[in-house]
């Protein structure tokens, strides 16, 4: 193992460097606030690669071919602190009244779309499934494709797994952690039907090529992504989703996010449970 | 009917917009297509293409589709290069509102792209433009923003020029901004609106 010196520590100039190159990539911005954040994972990975400056690093960084490096120390960056259930109130919306106007104006069969992304560890798909199944009767007369994507290959791979601490389920009602997962050891796990009911898939939202592969979808959750985006990312992205979307599709963002400060494309629908954003119906 | 696993795309999908091939050419030539998703996705992919500039100003100029003119927008802050800041200047001299205002959103979210510009459109014949102008400075992060109120409030023979710039110095002015705010009031002495303005951007300005 190396032992990190003062001389392979990481300047304010390549902070500066290692931000703006970071932010080209993926559309996040480190401020100068989260520089113990980034310096500890850089760090992390200089060692981890048997780097030992910061220069060397970075060099690695931009031209290896297979971009391996990049995508692991992008799985570091990443926050993937979720739960089962957050934000309910925004699933209660989406059964009580987003399905409905939907399949209203549908005039044919065809499945209904709902992505979730960023997927995080898989607590969002999985419990917008649970939700559908425990409280949409109509699904007994439509099918629903649940596509949910991140950045984080690591993480997609557990949410894959679908294995969950306590901490995780805790909002989860006794009966519907019976039905929907089982023990394994001090963790649970969501039922194999439910696992094989999600597909999870790589993209990084501010590509344009990744998200030109994601299309036709009813209702989008975008939950506590765009926060860590600056203002250009989150325009871009949400640009983006207007054409990943039907006409009449719905976004949801967190609750601290608000489409107005974003992008004048979507139309902002007030329904009981959730305010939420809608591309028009007119919309070409 | 349940739950069924699905694809990111649809099998039913029709690849439209996709048809185009990816390169600049490509993409120059679907910005002109017919359909509007077509056009969207072609200035978004025009952004990794900074010489698409002067294209993407004339589809903007031509556009009669929101969503397309906004991707265009954004597509142009990505390049952020001479050409794009210009043509989004020209912008400013349109009659249309919606377009004029977009661009000054834009030329707001791009400071040191803005900065070379900014002396000349100041000094536009047009009180119009130097309004808009102004407008511009209004959440335009640059360091130089106090120093060119500070020079419109001293030169500007227009009143609305100078009004405008001189609510904003009220909230960004400093003490070097004092002794303009001052004769600006003696250079207006019979406009109520410019005193009450000067006389309140002073007080902020004391107060700090």
């Amino acid at each position: 193992m190396i032992v990190m010196s003062n001389q392979a520590g990481i300047s304010d100039e390549d902070f500066q460097k290692f931000r703006e190159f970071f932010y080209r990539k993926t559309g996040m911005l480190f401020e100068q606030s989260k520089r113990y954040f980034v310096d500890k994972r850089v760090l992390e990975r200089m060692i981890a690669t048997d780097n030992p400056t910061f220069r060397s690093y970075f060099a690695m960084l931009r031209f290896q071919a297979s971009g391996a490096e990049l995508q692991t120390l992008i799985n570091l960056m990443t926050v993937n602190e979720t739960y089962f259930f957050r934000e309910e109130y925004q699933f209660r919306c989406l059964v009580d009244s987003m399905l409905a106007e939907i399949v209203a104006r549908r005039t044919s069969t065809e499945p209904i779309r709902i992505w979730s992304v960023p997927s995080s560890s898989g607590e969002e798909p999985y419990g917008i499934a649970i939700y559908l199944l425990e409280h949409w009767p109509p699904l007994k007369q439509w099918d629903v494709e649940i596509i949910s994507s991140d950045i984080d290959t690591q993480i997609l791979h557990r949410a894959k797994q679908g294995l969950y601490s306590e901490r995780a389920v805790q909002h989860v009602p006794e009966p519907l952690l019976k039905k929907y997962f089982r023990h394994v050891g001090t963790q649970y796990q969501i039922r194999q039907t439910l696992r094989e009911a999600v597909e999870f898939t790589q993209v990084n939202v501010t590509e344009s090529a990744d998200m030109r592969s994601h299309r036709h979808f009813d209702v989008i959750f975008c939950r506590n992504l765009l926060i860590y985006f600056d203002d250009l990312s989150r325009k871009t992205t949400a640009e983006s989703f207007y054409d990943a979307l039907n006409p009449g599709g719905f976004i949801c963002l967190g609750h601290s996010e608000a489409m107005s400060r974003i992008s004048p494309l979507f139309q902002i629908r007030r329904f009981p449970n959730a305010i939420v954003y809608q591309k028009p119906l007119e919309a070409r | 009917m349940a739950l069924k696993k699905g694809k990111p795309t649809p099998s039913s999908d029709v690849p439209g917009e996709r048809q185009q091939a990816r390169d600049r050419d490509g993409l120059l030539q679907a910005l002109q297509a017919d359909d509007a998703m077509t056009r969207r996705w072609a200035a978004r992919d025009l952004a990794a293409h900074s010489e698409a500039a002067a294209a993407l100003v004339g589809q903007l100029r031509r556009e009669c589709e929101n969503s397309v003119r906004q991707v265009i927008l954004t597509s142009l802050t990505q390049i952020g290069n001479d050409t794009a800041i210009q043509g989004l200047i020209d912008c400013l001299y349109l009659e249309d509102a919606m377009l004029r205002n977009a661009a000054i959103e834009v030329l707001k979210e791009l400071p040191d792209q803005v900065a070379p510009f900014m002396g000349k459109l100041l000094q536009d014949p047009d009180p119009d433009v130097r309004i808009f102008a102004v407008d511009v400075l209004e959440s335009l992060r640059h360091p130089h923003v106090e120093e060119w109120l500070i020079e419109v409030i001293s030169q500007d023979p227009h009143v609305n020029v100078c009004a405008t710039a001189v609510d904003l110095l009220g909230e960004v002015g400093s003490e070097q901004a004092k002794a303009a705010l001052i004769s600006l009031k003696q250079r207006f002495a019979d406009e109520p609106y410019i005193q009450f303005a000067s006389d309140l951007a002073l007080k902020r300005i004391e107060a700090e």
